[in-house]
Order: C-alpha cells, then structure tokens, then sequence
C-alpha cells in the first residue's frame, strides 16, 4: 500500500520535474542531435555566428517582452520600435551627422513609440493589446509615408557608418561588440526584474494588478516605465541591425514580433506559476536559434525549417503542459 | 460582466456606491456606444459628400466584395474569443487563422491546377482547415497549453507547410466554381458579395439566435459558472477552433477566386483579422464579440480603405488611420466603461 504510494508520488515527482525542464532537456537533446548529425554543428566558427546572427537581436527584443509580459501586458508594437530606431539612425547617418547623434535619434525614436503606448495604455486606460496593436497600424504607416512605400535606404558611403559597421563586427574582450551589448543588458534586466524594487512592482501588476493597486503601488508609473523599456530594449536592436546590415529596409522589424513572444513564453514554462524570467527567454531564445540554425546544418531547406521549428515548440510546449496537467 | 469583475475584484464595495457606479457605466456606456456610431456616420458622411462615386450601388458592392475575405476569418477569429473569453493573453484567440487560409488556398490551388475537380479540391481544403483547427483545439483543449501560444506554434506549422507545397510561388487556379464566383451574379450582387451575405446571415443565427450559441457565451464570460450549469465547456472551446479552421477554408476559396491563384503572403491579413474582430465589441451593448459588430467593423474597414481610394489619398495613409480609429474608439469606450474593465 505505501509502496504503491510512494511510486505514485515518485511518478507525479518524475513528471512534474519533467514538466518543468522540458525545455532545457529538449535544449540539450537537440544540441546533442545536431552535434551527431552535422560535423560543423558545434565549431566554434558556427557557434559565434549563431550567436550574432541568430541571438543577440531577438534577444535583446525578448528581454523587453519579457518586461511587458511579466506586468501583465504585451506589446506588439516591438517591431514599429525597432524599425524607427532603425530608421532615425540611418537616416542621420546618411545625412552626415556622427554616430553619436545618431545612436541617440535611434533611441529617442523608439522612446517616442513607447511613450505613446504607455500613453494609451495608463493615461487612456487602453488595454495593452489594442493600444500596441493600434501603434504597429500607425507605425507601418509612418514608415510608408517616409519612405515612399518602403524603400529601403542604404549607408553607401559616411565615415560614421563605416565605423558602426566595423564595431559590429569586431571583437571587444575577445567577444563580438554586440555578444559585449547584450550579455550587460540581460544582467541589467535581471536585476531590474527579479531584485529590485520596481521588479517587484512589476511582478505584482502581473500577478494581481487590482492588489497591486490597493498595496499602493503606483501602477501608471510603474506600467509607463515597463513600456518605455520595452520599446528602448527594441531600439537597441533596431540599431544593432542597421550598423550589421548597413541599411535600414522598411517593415524589417516585425519579424522579430512572433519569436519573440515565443521565446518569452516558453520560457515561462520554468517557473509553476508560468511567470517569465530573463533566464527562460534567454532559453527560449536559444532554443529557437539552435534549431534554425541546425536545420539548415543538416541541410533541411529554408521552408521545411518553419514546419519543424512550429512542430518542435509545439512538442516542448505539448510536454511542458500536458505533464504538468497531468502531475495535478 | 464588468460589475461582476467589480465585485469579485473589489471584495466588498459599498452597495449605494455600486449601484450609482453602475447607472453612471450604463449612461457612458450609451454615450460611447452613440459615440461609436457618430463617429462611423460622420467619415461615411465625409466619404459620401466628397469622395465621388462613393455611393454607386457599383462601388459599394465592390466594398463588401473587397471586405469578404476579411469579414469570414474575422467571423472565426470571433467565435474563438467569444468561446474561449476576451483576456488577450490567457482567453481565446487564434493566431493561425491567417496562415491557415494561406495553406488551405495552396492545397485548393495545387489540387486545381493538378487536374483534381472542384468537388475533390474543395473537399480537401475544407479539411485541411478542419485539421488545423482540430490540432488547435487538441493544443488548448486537451492539452491545456495557452491559445496564444498554441496557435502560434500553429502558425508556424501552417505557414511552413504552405510554403513547401507553393515553394513561396503563385499557383494560378482556374474551375468551373471559381468561374461562378468571379463573375457570376443574383439580383445585381456579385457572388462574393453574396458569400459574405450568406456566410453573415449563418454565423449571426448560429451565434445569436440559438441555445447553441447562448451556451457558447456561457463558456467563455464564465467557464465555472458555465460548467455548474452543466455545459461541457471543452466541447464549446473546441468546436470554436475548429469552426475557426474551417472559416479559414473558405476564406481560402474566397481569395483563390478573388486572385484566380494561391499567393504567399497570406500571413498579413492576421492583424487587420485581431483588429476587426476586437474592434466589433464597440459595437455591441455590453462590449462583448458579436457576430453582427464583427460585420460592422469589417464594412467599417473596407469602406474606410475604398474613400480613400476615391479621395486619392495615398494608401500609405489607411494602415494608420485605421489604427488611430482603434485607438479613438476603444480610448473612448474603456473611459466610459470606468477604469476597473481595461485591462
């Protein structure tokens, strides 16, 4: 009898703890099979540009949904901010101004984005998921009207283009300047998230915005800061993109929108409440890239790469809640 | 719904207060509601007055023609929140509707232009769409995994396997069906005009005239409450993403027969598919989805896009425009609903 209920809470205790890692075993399962399948999987060489290629950028967008995510909200207009910041950039640069006018455009542009979502959201009570989305709307169109259609502008020629370009490329520390930008601005968002003050606050709108309110929390400002970041985190990315890629393309931007939520999601998949965590995105992030990235490898073509990478976060997702329903 | 959310947000709220609260919310509610529809009537207004042409029975046949592809995968987009209740992140939403459609159009496009008729082809992308949706269903339902997530997922299953059956080409279709719907016509309304009519008519009698569609609200405002009552709420969730797939599918034959091909790039529609299908609860009395604010919004989009066509503004404008429509309403609506309803 009692042995029987032992192996009956060994069994919840086996999945539960499952349900809990399955993305970091899956992790480790498909890094061990792309190793065994492609021979230059894990060369350094492939590795540092899974890293730059594949990484950093989603990344740095993941970490400020992961903000969002965390206060309970979403933003979808991620992509607008790192478009505009993208924008301004190049759009200084190409006119001659120095980089450091035209980092900070950049970051004032996506500031602007995330000013107006915060607007919308806390002073027009506007739920986050309308607000964002109306903002991608009027984003896209700025982006047209500026363009004339989505014309993308190239950095041809400029001495502070060529310098962004150089620094994008080469190494600070021995790692890539962009590698340097996003492993200071993951440990500045899990402090910022999981031991400070506002961090608290955050997790608190998240978890119970009404108790929030009535702890006295100051819910306005707390959310406005929660969505300037996010949109500042994007603008980091959208200048990172222009001085890899030396242009700027219209509408570029939202491509990072959908991994970048599920890259936040699964990474909630750590915790049992399902809260996300700088930790989990950074997994879920990873996860994503190494798949890309080794399906191609092993020589899968670019369309059959979606099918698995839908058919792989399926699975970690199936498993990761399917066991733990089952542990319940 | 919202003076329950009150309550149970609240605990304990002084009862005289409430009930002014709630006559206060019920006024601004009318306010927002008249506002809503002031504010459709004045653009129309403004369309009717300058933008030439805009009131030819031609022309504005052309809109709800324009607007069928829309309005049917926001139909399913609705039926999923209605069932699976409005919280954007943990409710019910269907982020592979659009991608769904791409495929299910490449199945019918490639099965055509194979030699496979129209009834074998329709069949198959009709099944396709059902597929897709059950697999949604068995994410959310039996699985338990978040909507938004699942179906994201989805979305990329979808969207992939379109691409490796078109490998990111046209596929130019032609049928005997698609004839019919390109050119054929019935008291003067082309047929894809009347496609959205009849497929409106259906959704709205299913959704709101039937016990069916009553229990279908009862599963997502209140899924306990629902339960108590004895409704197998998955059952209900379910059938609406599957409903959602085939939705899907015939939009897909829609858009073949609109574009006489399968096209990539189908993925696009999914925001304007959210914005429509959120943008309808303006329209109706307690701001929930329905099935006739999900038409208003959906004509109110192709119409807004088609005055613009006529004044000649440029259409870099209308993407924006329409989201700073939603922004105004929507500001409008959550600042008479009181605070305590927007998030």
């Amino acid at each position: 009898m009692s042995v029987s209920a032992n192996d009956n809470a060994a069994k919840v205790g086996l999945r539960s703890f499952l349900a809990k890692y399955s993305v970091v075993i899956a992790f480790a399962a498909i890094v061990i099979f792309f190793a065994i399948a492609s021979p230059t999987f894990l060369t350094p060489a492939n590795l540092f540009n899974v890293l730059v290629n594949n990484v950093v950028m989603l990344a740095i967008v993941a970490l400020g949904l992961t903000i969002v995510i965390s206060s309970g909200g979403i933003d979808l207009s991620v992509g607008v901010s790192v478009d505009m910041a993208s924008m301004i950039f190049v759009m200084l640069l190409a006119a001659g101004y120095s980089g450091v006018v035209g980092v900070a455009g950049g970051l004032g542009a996506a500031l602007i984005v995330g000013v107006l979502n915060a607007i919308l959201i806390t002073r027009l009570n506007i739920s986050p998921f309308l607000a964002t989305l109306g903002v991608l709307f009027i984003g896209q169109s700025t982006q047209q009207l500026a363009t004339s259609g989505g014309q993308p502008i190239y950095l041809t020629s400029g001495y502070a283009a060529d310098q962004f370009n150089a620094i994008a490329r080469t190494a600070l520390f021995g790692a890539p300047t962009p590698v340097i930008v996003l492993i200071v601005l993951v440990v500045a968002v899990h402090v910022l998230l999981h031991r400070s003050v506002f961090g608290r606050y955050v997790q608190a709108m998240g978890a119970q915005p009404g108790v929030a309110w009535y702890s006295g929390i100051r819910v306005p400002r707390e959310l406005s800061m929660v969505h300037v970041l996010c949109a500042l985190l994007a603008g980091v990315t959208g200048i990172l993109l222009s001085a890899t890629v030396k242009s700027y393309v219209p509408l570029s931007g939202n491509a990072f929108l959908l991994d970048a939520i599920g890259a936040t999601f699964i990474g909630t998949t750590l915790s049992r409440e399902r809260k996300p965590s700088v930790i989990g995105t950074l997994l879920g992030v990873l996860l994503l890239a190494i798949v890309k990235n080794g399906l191609l490898l092993v020589g899968w073509n670019f369309y059959w790469q979606q099918v698995g990478i839908g058919v792989l976060v399926f699975l970690v997702l199936a498993a990761s809640f399917g066991l733990r329903r089952a542990a319940h | 719904m919202s003076a329950s959310v009150l309550h149970s947000e609240v605990g304990v709220s002084d009862e005289k207060q409430a009930a002014a609260k709630s006559a206060g919310r019920r006024f601004g509610a009318l306010v927002v509601r008249l506002g809503a529809i002031a504010a459709f009537a004045a653009i129309m207004a403004y369309f009717v007055i300058f933008a030439p042409g805009f009131t030819s029975t031609f022309n504005l046949i052309n809109v709800v023609e324009q607007s069928a592809i829309l309005g049917v995968l926001a139909y399913g987009m609705t039926s999923v929140i209605i069932g699976g209740g409005s919280d954007v992140t943990e409710g019910g939403i269907d982020l592979s509707i659009a991608a769904n459609m791409g495929l299910c159009a490449a199945v019918y496009a490639t099965l055509l232009s194979m030699g496979y008729g129209d009834f074998l082809s329709v069949l198959a992308a009709i099944a396709v769409g059902i597929a897709v949706g059950a697999l949604n269903a068995l994410a959310v339902v039996g699985l338990g995994i978040l909507p938004l997530l699942a179906t994201l997922a989805v979305l990329n299953v979808a969207a992939g396997m379109e691409l490796t059956l078109t490998q990111n080409t046209v596929v130019g279709a032609s049928s005997p069906l698609l004839g019919v719907l390109v050119s054929g016509s019935f008291l003067g309304i082309s047929a894809l005009a009347w496609a959205l009519i009849v497929f409106s008519a259906i959704m709205i009698v299913i959704v709101h005239g039937t016990s069916f569609g009553l229990r279908l609200y009862a599963a997502g405002g209140h899924p306990e409450a629902a339960r108590a009552a004895g409704i197998s709420v998955p059952f209900y969730v379910s059938f609406t993403y599957v409903l959602s797939g085939f939705c899907a599918a015939v939009a897909s034959i829609l858009t073949v027969s609109r574009l006489s091909a399968s096209t990539p790039g189908s993925g696009e529609l999914l925001l304007s598919v959210l914005a429509a299908a959120l943008l309808g609860t303006v329209f109706s009395r307690r701001f929930v989805p329905t099935m006739g604010g999900t038409l208003l919004s959906v004509l109110f989009i192709g119409l807004l896009a088609n005055g613009f066509q006529l004044l000649n503004v440029s259409s870099y404008w209308v993407n924006g425009v329409q989201g700073a429509l939603i922004l105004l309403v929507v500001a409008i609506t959550s600042f008479a609903r009181g605070s305590e309803g927007s998030r």
